[in-house]
């Protein structure tokens, strides 16, 4: 069978900085000019899909996912390496990008059809089945700028899904749905898998990647890294973020940008590891594992008693979590100059599934100014889940306790 | 390089046309006045020039209410103005579409262009009006003209509106380049003054100026019932060269637009 999408040694680079590319050089020819920065969002990568496939991509941020989801869209095209795309495609890179808030839902649907590719003929045809999809059937003449975020995407996700592609990318669109409508949108793309539909789906979600695609490509740095089996790719996947927050560490250009002034570097946090009960280190737990964190700090001066802290994050900067020995009252005695100290934190990680990011500090007792601050020292997943969803793991469980004919009550009052 | 514009519009054709429907129901949602909008600007211009070279600095106009010399050029004028400066933004005001979806660009940058019409053809009814008002015939054989015109001036303006909203995408100093520049432009037209003040032997060089044939040819039909002047074929053919710049520019850049961030 001809593949339905290739992709041969591709390349793709950026431009760094604020300069806009000096038009004549984008006029004159394809080669650059020298003395400009660039940033390559992905490098020579390769892969080849056949019809009726599917294929997750999944990586930290700045892995190059959308890139690529962009560049088989044709909204960019490569720097180098070649893309064929065989078939007519839907990417939903953001949901309802083309809609317009003062028109109506109507109205919407057709402007984001023909944005999508679609005629107007076809739209008539589908239309029923969109609004039905979307569930939005007594909004639909309202403008959408009055329409709730999930409405907004379920929308969205209607119409691209109702184009009828052979070929359908889709980005980490589908967060802000609700939980029926995320399963009714991974259910749709697994029956256009079975119809013979090819399918790439990018999303941090790793328990999706998992039910959709039995394929998946790991992206770090605009590398690809892994290619093949689902479930290997996500074990493959907590690696690559250990090493990810290894190297965001050691990048002197970040750490500048977290204001300097605050930190003093008298003493520095180093080898800040995450340890399972059974002592192995690792970036890969299941909801309510007991965890150590555990962090050398080397005192160049003697410190009086500083607070030690350590915070959870999610990576949309949420904090879910955030403790320090000051609120916990623990007292923490003077460190001598010229010492190395190991720390362990206990946590009970009764979080649910997704990626998290563990920070360590140290600030002074009066909390003025730190010496050394890692907010994302490390990077880890949390896979197992029993059901729950949302932040916390509260492990709710269920069961029907009384059932009662209803002329039985007691009358009210 | 191969022409693609038309298979361009063939081939989403709907898209077209939902987009100018949705610049249009955009323009003038939660407006009072809503599409009267259109006529606004022509006729307040014409108020202000009427007043000032009838009442203050009398111009020939050959016979001709100066309500109407001006305002028969003020029509096609605004639409000319408006659509240029719309088209320019086309691109930069929808910049979150072009990065992240794929259809060709020049979809938005000619919708844009035809919404202004139906701005321009309600502006063009109240020509007519003005012209049964003052007893100036109307629908004479000269009118068969007004296509031909219309399509040199729509050349002209698409060209100048690839090049302007293309090279906008990445230098935002064309917006105000070309906003002076139509400012200065408008003097060098004859809108607010007849083209026989402009000395005879200057004319070759003054009709360099696409617009100048233009404004005249829809005068010399409109209002005076003779064919267009020969200039306009000169209108015509620097229209067309214009066009093919500013195509071959817009598609010349188009593969970059979504890497401007």
């Amino acid at each position: 069978m001809s593949p339905s999408l290739q992709f041969d040694h591709v390349s793709k680079r950026y431009r760094l900085g604020q300069s806009a590319p000096s038009l004549r050089s984008l006029l004159r020819s394809k080669k650059s000019s020298q003395g400009e920065r660039y940033h390559w969002a992905i490098n020579d990568i390769s892969f080849e899909m056949e019809p009726g496939h599917s294929m997750g991509i999944i990586g930290p941020n700045g892995a190059g996912k959308t890139t690529i989801l962009k560049l088989l869209s044709k909204v960019t095209r490569p720097t180098h390496g070649e893309i064929k795309v065989n078939g007519r495609f839907s990417a939903l890179i953001e949901l309802g990008a083309g809609f317009h808030p003062d028109l109506t839902g109507r109205e919407n649907i057709y402007l984001n059809g023909t944005i999508l590719g679609m005629k107007k003929s076809e739209i008539n045809a589908r239309f029923d089945e969109i609004v039905e999809f979307a569930g939005i059937g007594r909004y639909l003449d309202t403008p959408v700028k009055r329409y709730s975020s999930g409405m907004y995407a379920r929308l969205g996700f209607s119409v691209a899904a109702h184009i009828d592609p052979e070929i359908l990318l889709v980005d980490e669109v589908l967060a802000v749905g609700d939980m029926a409508f995320q399963k009714k949108c991974y259910d749709r793309m697994r029956l256009l898998t079975k119809e013979g539909k090819t399918i790439i789906f990018v999303s941090h979600n790793l328990r999706a990647i998992q039910s959709v695609t039995s394929r998946c490509l790991v992206l770090y740095r605009g590398n690809k890294v892994f290619d093949g089996d689902s479930a290997e790719a996500i074990a493959e996947y907590s690696n690559i973020i250990r090493q990810a927050a290894e190297e965001y560490r050691n990048d002197e250009e970040i750490e500048k940008g977290i204001s300097q002034r605050i930190m003093t570097h008298t003493a520095t946090i180093d080898d800040v590891s995450m340890v399972s009960e059974e002592g192995y280190p690792t970036a890969t737990f299941s909801a309510g594992d007991l965890v150590k964190v555990r962090a050398k700090i080397k005192f160049d001066e003697a410190a009086d008693s500083p607070v030690l802290a350590c915070r959870i994050q999610q990576p949309n900067g949420t904090v879910v979590y955030d403790f320090t020995t000051l609120w916990a009252e623990i007292p923490v005695q003077k460190f001598e100059a010229n010492t190395v100290v190991e720390i362990e934190f206990k946590l009970r990680l009764n979080l649910v599934e997704g990626i998290y990011q563990l920070g360590v500090n140290i600030a002074y007792n009066d909390l003025s100014r730190y010496y050394d601050r890692i907010d994302r020292a490390l990077d880890f997943v949390i896979t197992d889940t029993k059901g729950g969803r949302g932040i916390a793991d509260l492990q709710a469980d269920f069961s029907v306790t009384n059932i009662q004919p209803l002329d039985l009550r007691e009358p009210v009052g | 390089m191969q022409i693609t514009v038309l298979n361009d519009i063939k081939n989403h054709s709907d898209l077209l046309l939902a987009w100018t429907s949705r610049t249009i129901r955009a323009r003038y949602q939660q407006s009072i006045l809503g599409i009267l909008w259109a006529i606004a600007q022509p006729l307040a211009m014409m108020f202000v020039f009427t007043i000032l070279f009838t009442r203050i600095i009398p111009v020939d106009t050959g016979g001709v209410p100066y309500v109407v010399f001006s305002y028969s050029a003020l029509v096609p004028w605004t639409l000319f103005l408006t659509s240029i400066t719309d088209m320019i933004e086309s691109l930069v005001a929808n910049m979150n579409l072009v990065s992240k979806i794929y259809f060709p660009r020049d979809i938005l940058v000619i919708s844009v262009m035809m919404a202004r019409l139906l701005d321009f053809s309600i502006a063009f009814s109240i020509l007519f009006l003005l012209l049964l008002y003052y007893h100036l015939p109307v629908f004479t054989k000269e009118w068969l003209f007004l296509p031909l015109i219309l399509l040199i001036q729509l050349c002209l303006s698409l060209g100048l509106g690839l090049l302007g909203s293309a090279t906008n995408v990445f230098l935002r100093d064309v917006r105000h380049l070309f906003a002076l520049g139509l400012q200065l432009w408008f003097y060098a037209t004859p809108i607010i003054y007849p083209v026989t003040m402009i000395p005879e032997n200057l004319r070759p060089f003054y009709f360099l100026n696409p617009m100048a044939g233009v404004i005249t040819a829809y005068r010399s039909v409109l209002i005076y019932q003779t064919p267009p002047e020969s200039y306009l074929i000169l209108s015509g053919i620097v229209s067309v060269v214009i066009l093919i710049i500013g195509y071959i520019v817009f598609k010349r850049l188009e593969p970059s637009f979504a890497d401007v961030v």
